[in-house]
């Protein structure tokens, strides 16, 4: 929008007399019709910039502010680090080359955030498989892994940093930041705030951020199991209940286009799992579904997750001991 | 946790002009205080001098939405009630709630499908019902 000066402008002052500090370097309001049209024109062509290039940016009062907003003390120089990517070093130091400095000017003081980035991950992974292994004991190996790559895979940190603002504050060299640059600087931000404040807190900034991710998503979305009638026969010897039996409960529309059966899984002649399927296949892989989520509590009705405080040292000694 | 969703605030206004006396008084009086009860919002003032535009507060959110207020011929209280206001919302677009209810749990039983209470198949149904 080019707002227009409730008050009148000096006269003469219709082609950019100096009066550059109006919206810190944005042109005044021409007069000229066809100027403003091609004035925006050329506005909303321009290729987008990023905050750090455009007025008003401080970047130390970002990253304090950053801190307050996701109520964490930090050392702030270690989030500094954390924000350094590697591409944005190598393209200062060509840059520099460039320029013609000798090598003491183009050798940078800045150090990377890969190591910060690689213990937030590992930190991470280890403390979402805590979480998962404490709260579905009964969930194989697998699908904790599955779930816990879910949570630290590009697409949803990305998506996390980028509404948390960390795609201003990261230093990298394209613009807009790419996924795995932002997933990288996230990560190295959890690191550092295990640096700074230990393993307690940032088990609660990883469960605050990253758990609540899952809400609304089903176990299988997440995992793909091919074949889930053997893996519940699995399921099912490891308790020792015998093989299901499957029969079909319900059906509707059989001599139609689109028929509905609900083939129910019996063990020993007692319902195990109930689901709804086109074909008579389907139907039976959808009960076998069914069966696998009861099986590993992972239902829709399940109680919700616990964000309550924890207990002093429990989960301290335990991520520690996994580190 | 809560996480603020206002990231900045930037306060355009000119030093001399008359329209923006309320602004002159917020910056010298009310700036300070509201900075340190929002940590975590930046605050940039920036006087740009001459005749120019008329006096704005922008807001930038952290989903990218960039409000503009116009705060020509406003008190310093109206500027402060402003800005709070600002920085409780979050940066989605003002438009028409289309309802006023949502859940994300619209059935607690399971939804009714034509087959929920019909029995089934393998039902054995009794001497008497036959």
């Amino acid at each position: 929008l080019l707002l227009r000066a409730a008050r009148p402008l000096l006269a003469g002052a219709g082609r950019g007399t100096g009066l550059g500090t109006a919206f810190s370097t944005a042109p005044p309001p021409e007069k000229k019709r066809w100027l403003r049209a091609y004035l925006e024109l050329q506005r909303l062509q321009a290729p987008p910039q990023r905050r750090s290039e455009k007025p008003n940016w401080d970047y130390h009062a970002e990253i304090q502010a950053f801190s307050h907003r996701v109520q964490e003390n930090f050392a702030l120089d270690l989030l500094k680090t954390a924000f350094v990517n590697p591409c944005y070093i190598e393209s200062e130091e060509a840059r520099r080359r460039q320029l013609g400095l000798d090598k003491d000017a183009v050798a940078l003081q800045l150090q990377d955030n890969t190591g910060l980035a690689e213990r937030g991950l590992r930190f991470a992974r280890a403390y979402l498989a805590q979480c998962f292994e404490g709260a579905y004991p009964e969930l194989p190996a697998k699908g904790v892994e599955a779930l816990v790559n879910f949570l630290t895979g590009q697409e949803l940190v990305s998506y996390v940093a980028q509404n948390l603002s960390i795609q201003d504050l990261a230093l990298c060299r394209d613009f807009p930041a790419p996924p795995d640059v932002l997933q990288r600087t996230f990560l190295a931000v959890i690191g550092a705030l295990l640096e700074s404040s230990g393993p307690e807190r940032t088990g609660i900034f990883v469960r605050d951020f990253f758990i609540p991710q899952l809400i609304g998503k089903d176990l299988f979305e997440i995992w793909e199991i091919v074949n889930p009638m053997g893996l519940l026969l699995e399921e099912l010897t490891k308790r020792n209940i015998s093989a299901p039996e499957p029969r079909i409960t319900r059906q509707l529309g059989v001599s139609t286009v689109l028929p509905v059966y609900f083939v129910g899984l019996y063990c020993d002649k007692k319902i195990l799992a109930e689901g709804p399927g086109e074909t008579l296949l389907a139907a039976e892989e959808e009960a076998a579904r069914v069966a696998l989520r009861k099986l590993y509590g992972y239902t829709e009705n399940r109680r919700p997750w616990d964000y309550s405080k924890p207990k002093q040292g429990l989960a301290a000694e335990k991520a520690i001991s996994s580190n | 946790r809560y996480v603020r969703q206002l990231q900045r605030l930037q306060l355009l206004f000119s030093p001399t002009a008359a329209d923006a006396r309320g602004a002159r008084q917020f910056v010298e009086e009310a700036a300070q205080d509201f900075a340190r009860q929002h940590p975590d919002v930046v605050l940039y003032v920036s006087p740009h001098s001459g005749p120019g535009p008329a006096p704005v507060l922008r807001a930038e959110y952290l989903n990218g939405t960039v409000r503009d207020e116009l705060i020509a011929s406003k008190t310093s209280e109206e500027i402060v009630q402003l800005a709070t206001k600002l920085a409780n919302q979050s940066g989605l677009d003002i438009i028409r709630i289309r309802k006023p209810f949502h859940t994300d749990n619209p059935s607690v039983q399971g939804q009714w499908h034509p087959l929920t209470n019909k029995p089934s198949i393998l039902t054995v149904r009794g001497p008497r019902l036959q």
